[in-house]
């Protein structure tokens, strides 16, 4: 299990400016970064968002190494993104798509890197809790994404372990051995999760108080 | 104080046409003891029992009520009541870092973020784990993972703590830690185990064998039963 290279990063306490951010204006320059260049689709759109996040982390105090590391997994998409661009001759697309992909995940490690997940949680039943009446359940939603941010290190790491297996019987190249176990593997992960979620009481009794 | 009455657990079977799989049969139990120890082969029934003994599983026959609550309609009061430990505790923690998964349990106590930092750090230390909280759990070893497990559950402040074979993933130095850890506590302990030392810690020992309860009372004597039993089946 691969755990330092994941997507999101998990919260370490720092004193840099982005972790004194309230969380909202967290949220909201997030998404000022990654809709941008999502609409323009432009390459000096992309490449100034890309710039700025860059910024915007490693002035709060986080070294390029950890803003940067994502894992192999990610940065093989991004490449495969570029090349099947550039294979189709289209230059600006090979920088513009991946790049984009890349803006939003150093955007999400924004917060996800300078907020403990509890707080993240919290403004998210807060920004929700006017749905109530159209029947979302903010508590529920804000579990859920605690929940995911938790699963995704656990969920690559059993696609690290499938090759392993694989590679030790030598059938790396078969890609049904690799996805069968990873399947079987995430559900019966989320069938133990949902079971201790029961055991602790938690969605039972609401989240914030 | 646990209480079973007449509790049978029977699922259908998972071909059409066999007869239905009968998990635990008619069991009655009283168990007030402070450390009780559940042994007996893999498939005889030791989780199924345990997992009524909160709710996570319900019976299909007879009651379970756990401080004076019904496990079938007071769910929620029952799990307030009695803590769970499971054997892999990567699945039971719900969050990312130790702090942050002893905060969730916290929610239910105390309010405001700031309260529940302070003392969910507090509470980590107290188990020697302040300098683990921020680390993610995927980083942890097994034993400390089980430590943080039981930070949690402990954390609601539950009377009773069910363990179900919480030694199993664990090397001898995280055995003999957790053994002394679960030694010092305060509530009501029952586990399952297939470590014939941990079972000795109890003052009660229950053997499991098909879904019944085949032998129940000094842990030497039940042991000693299990053991012979296993022995001569092959």
């Amino acid at each position: 299990m691969n755990a330092h290279a994941n997507v999101l990063g998990f919260h370490e306490p720092g004193d840099g400016w982005l972790f004194r951010l309230p969380v909202g204006i967290k949220y909201l320059l997030m998404l000022a970064m990654v809709v941008p260049p999502l609409a323009a689709v432009q390459w000096s759109v992309t490449l100034a968002c890309l710039v700025a996040t860059l910024t915007f982390l490693l002035t709060s105090g986080i070294h390029l190494g950890r803003a940067l590391r994502l894992g192999w997994m990610m940065w093989s998409i991004l490449l495969t993104l570029a090349l099947f661009h550039l294979a189709t001759l289209a230059p600006v697309s090979a920088f513009v798509r991946p790049g984009n992909l890349l803006v939003a995940v150093l955007a999400a490690r924004m917060l996800t890197l300078t907020t403990p997940t509890p707080e993240l949680m919290d403004a998210l039943v807060w920004v929700l809790r006017p749905l109530r009446p159209l029947g979302v359940n903010a508590d529920q939603v804000a579990l859920a994404v605690a929940l995911m941010i938790r699963s995704i290190p656990y969920l690559l790491g059993t696609v690290d372990d499938a090759r392993m297996a694989a590679r030790a019987r030598g059938l790396e190249r078969n890609p049904a051995l690799l996805l069968t176990p990873v399947i079987l593997g995430a559900v019966a992960y989320a069938e133990r999760s949902g079971e201790a979620l029961v055991a602790r009481g938690i969605g039972e009794r609401p989240l914030a108080d | 104080m646990i209480h079973l009455d007449g509790v049978s657990v029977v699922v259908p079977a998972s071909r059409r046409g066999d007869a239905d799989r009968t998990l635990l049969a008619d069991v009655t139990l009283t168990l007030t003891e402070h450390r009780i120890g559940i042994i007996g082969a893999n498939g005889s029934g030791k989780s199924t029992l345990l997992r009524l003994l909160n709710g996570l599983r319900l019976p299909t026959a007879g009651t379970v009520t756990s401080g004076g609550f019904d496990t079938a309609s007071q769910g929620r009061q029952v799990r307030t009541h009695v803590g769970f430990i499971f054997t892999d505790p990567l699945a039971q923690l719900v969050m990312s870092t130790p702090i942050e998964d002893v905060e969730l349990s916290l929610r239910s106590r105390i309010k405001g973020r700031e309260n529940r930092t302070r003392e969910a750090l507090r509470l980590l230390e107290e188990r020697g784990l302040g300098k683990l909280a921020h680390q993610s759990i995927h980083d942890l070893s097994g034993g400390e993972r089980q430590l943080v497990a039981l930070t949690s559950v402990l954390a609601v402040e539950p009377k009773i703590i069910v363990a179900d074979e919480p030694t199993t993933l664990l090397d001898l130095r995280n055995r003999l830690a957790l053994r002394d850890t679960f030694a010092r506590l305060p509530q009501q302990l029952i586990f399952s185990t297939h470590d014939m030392d941990v079972a000795s810690d109890a003052t009660r020992v229950l053997v499991v064998d098909g879904g019944r309860i085949v032998a129940d009372g000094d842990p030497a004597a039940a042991i000693r039963f299990y053991e012979r039993s296993m022995a001569m089946t092959p």
